[in-house]
């Protein structure tokens, strides 16, 4: 090892701190004691179910909404307290909130020309942010007659405009269509790498938020479940909630029976399951859940030694394009997905209620076991599966 | 994605049927407010212009085609009658009865809409509209009663110990304003409150987002999109005031006093002269004068509305 290798990398600066933001609405708990943290320049999409709380966060940090308790920090700088037009954060709306009786030039300068301003400067700085944004020929058109990808690109540039210190966007892309969506994502994610301005983005889409972030918080029930690298909480959900939200998991309860050489063996309802031990892995009689990825579920004609393997009856299929996602059903009555990606193996042409050998590998089989959702270890009463040894 | 835009005009043949003929709906949903309008609208309007023209020979009303009603009145613009200055009298009151009339409507609006929580919006409109379930004229009494020299408010100062602030509004221009706004209201506040409650709120909240202030936000959002219905309450403030007859005589004493003198409203004047002169003719075209005025401010209001719109909006945009 050289010198130069030697000497830490600077540690990253945090853009935003959340720190034990809860909000109720009366009874309702929408948030309970969130904490969160954003690096400078990250791409961060907060990703979960209907009435999760995600929005309720991004208008907290926005300012639109009070919180209960907790504190937020801008670029270390308290802001708790700041009312929503004293804030530097800038929020893109689902329904992108345009002003219809402005054109567009004027929508982008709105932030502009509520203080003392010189006209020639904005005129500037509208100018080049809607080349940015490729907007330069529609800025006199009004916003009525604007397609939905150039009312998102006004929305954005409008709030770019202003030099935010963090972008919050609110399901920015869902009022467009599919196709539109998937190229406003790498348009979008392009602009953010370039800005190198930190983006906060909630979204109930999953593969938006893995296409695009840097890392995901998964959120649920007004707690944050997982916060990590999209791989990660692909292929290491951990919580049984993030398995169970999050791609196409196979989820197995069952209690632990043996546990030797690395591996645990977990007697489930069809089968015997073992998985990767890990660093402290649970005793004997414990009750745990497996969770194993769909796309890592392979059959073949007689199972293979040292796999995980399970019998299963062949209930459905959906042939998807690329890929091929096979509903099984296990004696005990469970579902199986296994998705394969090659249409025309022999797989593809098993036919319905046909019995098949399913395997999979230990080392791909994730171990939950009933315990404390991280970050909320000081919230008594509030139980869930979390990961072992990750 | 070409979201529809609403300045779109109407494509042809949305009037025929599928199979190209008129279907009995169609003809029937243009056919009754078509009925109306001629029963109702044009014909009594044709009845006036056309007896504007006729003339009164030995107290009898006698067909005829003549202007010698309208040189009549042509010569009494600036002369004894003063038409004009009655006129300009009506012009005046009805512009400042629909300027505070809307002065007084729109915040109360705005406090309804921003400030009342949601589900009590309903109760509040009631309210507001609760004071247009009772006659108009049983209000001018009323009026007559509280603003009169020795009337309820007078009474009520001299009993409270203040002799020598006393009002003296009845039978002034001022009085006939108040009768006016207090049958104006109910009617604006709820115009009014369609085109503020139909403000997107999350506009305002973007606009606090970008940085706005609570009176920015108002200033820069909220008043300019509420501008269409204030433009149509104060207009519908003065065309109703311009016409009426009874807060003038009532309240404002027939010449009633305001900067331009003790000087009847026209509508007044028309209906004086009607009383002493019985010369339908005469009032026919004295009216006339009255519409065409109200036709012309309207006529007045939407051309510059008209050329304000840009040239784009007023082509159909390319598909």
């Amino acid at each position: 090892m050289n010198a130069v290798s030697d000497i830490a990398p600077p540690p990253p600066q945090v853009d935003l701190e959340l720190r034990g933001i809860a909000k109720n609405f009366g009874d309702f708990v929408a948030l309970e004691h969130v904490d969160l943290s954003i690096e400078r320049g990250e791409f961060v999409a907060i990703m979960g179910p209907s009435g999760c709380g995600k929005t309720t966060l991004l208008r907290i940090v926005a300012g639109l909404e009070s919180m209960s308790s907790g504190q937020l920090l801008l670029r270390g700088q308290d802001i708790s307290a700041l009312p929503v037009h004293k804030r530097s954060t800038r929020l893109v709306w689902q329904n992108f909130a345009l002003f219809p009786h402005l054109n567009v030039r004027r929508n982008i300068a709105f932030g502009l020309t509520l203080g003392r301003h010189d006209k020639a400067a904005v005129k500037a700085k509208v100018d080049e942010i809607a080349e940015l944004v490729q907007l330069g020929q529609f800025l006199d058109r009004r916003v009525s007659q604007l397609s939905g990808g150039q009312k998102q690109r006004v929305a954005i540039a409008r709030a770019l405009v202003t030099e935010p210190e963090i972008l919050l966007l609110d399901e920015p892309l869902s009022a467009l269509d599919a196709h539109l969506r998937i190229r406003m994502q790498s348009e979008m994610k392009r602009l953010q790498q370039r800005l190198g301005l930190s983006f906060l983005y909630v979204t109930h889409n999953q593969s938006e938020a893995f296409s695009m972030a840097d890392r995901v918080v998964v959120m649920n029930k007004g707690r944050i479940e997982q916060f990590g690298p999209p791989e990660e909480i692909y292929t290491r959900p951990k919580t049984h909630f993030v398995a169970e939200f999050v791609g196409s998991n196979n989820i197995f309860d069952g209690k632990v029976v043996d546990v030797q050489g690395g591996l645990i063996m977990v007697q489930c309802a069809d089968a015997i399951i073992s998985a990767a031990a890990g660093e402290r892995p649970p005793g004997k009689g414990s009750t745990v859940s497996l969770v194993v990825q769909a796309d890592k579920v392979r059959s073949h004609p007689t199972g293979v030694p040292g796999e995980n393997s399970l019998r299963a009856v062949l209930s459905g299929r959906e042939f998807t394009g690329s890929q091929v996602i096979y509903y099984l059903e296990t004696a005990g009555g469970g579902e199986v997905k296994m998705v394969a990606q090659e249409p025309f193996s022999q797989t593809e042409r098993a036919a319905i209620n046909m019995a098949m050998q399913l395997y999979w590998s230990p080392a791909d089989t994730v171990v939950l076991r009933p315990g404390i959702v991280p970050g909320v270890e000081n919230m008594p009463g509030r139980r869930s599966y979390v990961a072992l040894g990750t | 994605m070409v979201s529809a835009s609403d300045s779109r005009p109407i494509p042809a043949g949305v009037l025929e049927a599928a199979d190209g003929g008129f279907s009995p709906i169609k003809v029937l949903g243009i056919g009754i407010p078509l009925a109306y309008s001629l029963t109702f609208f044009a014909a009594p309007l044709v009845f006036l212009v056309v007896l504007g023209f006729w003339l009164v020979e030995d107290f009898q009303v006698v067909p005829a085609f003549s202007l010698e009603n309208y040189l009549d009145i042509a010569q009494h613009m600036f002369a004894k009658s003063n038409y004009a200055l009655a006129i300009a009298q009506s012009l005046w009151v009805s512009l400042t009865t629909a300027f505070f009339a809307v002065l007084l409507c729109y915040p109360m609006v705005l406090a309804i809409v921003y400030v009342a929580p949601r589900s009590r919006h309903r109760l509040l409109l009631m309210l507001a509209v609760a004071p247009f379930w009772s006659s108009y004229v049983l209000r001018l009494f009323s009026w007559q009663i509280l603003l009169a020299n020795k009337g309820i408010i007078n009474s009520a100062l001299a009993w409270a110990d203040y002799e020598n602030l006393q009002i003296n509004l009845i039978d002034t221009q001022t009085a006939t304003r108040i009768g006016l706004i207090h049958y104006l209201a109910p009617i604006l506040i709820v115009v009014l409150y369609v085109t503020v409650a139909n403000i997107d709120r999350e506009l305002i909240q973007a606009a606090r987002d970008l940085g706005a202030t609570r009176w920015q936000a108002f200033r820069r959002v909220i008043l300019p999109m509420s501008r269409t219905g204030l433009l149509v309450s104060a207009s519908f403030a003065a065309i109703v005031s311009f016409g009426d007859v009874l807060a003038g005589s009532l309240l404002g004493g027939g010449v009633g006093n305001s900067v331009l003198g003790s000087v009847p409203l026209f509508s007044t004047m028309i209906m004086t002269e009607y009383a002493s002169s019985t010369n339908l003719p005469r009032t026919s075209a004295l009216a006339m004068i009255l519409a065409s005025a109200a036709v012309s401010a309207i006529v007045i209001h939407r051309v510059p509305e008209a050329m304000r719109r840009p040239w784009y909006d007023q082509i159909e945009p390319a598909r």
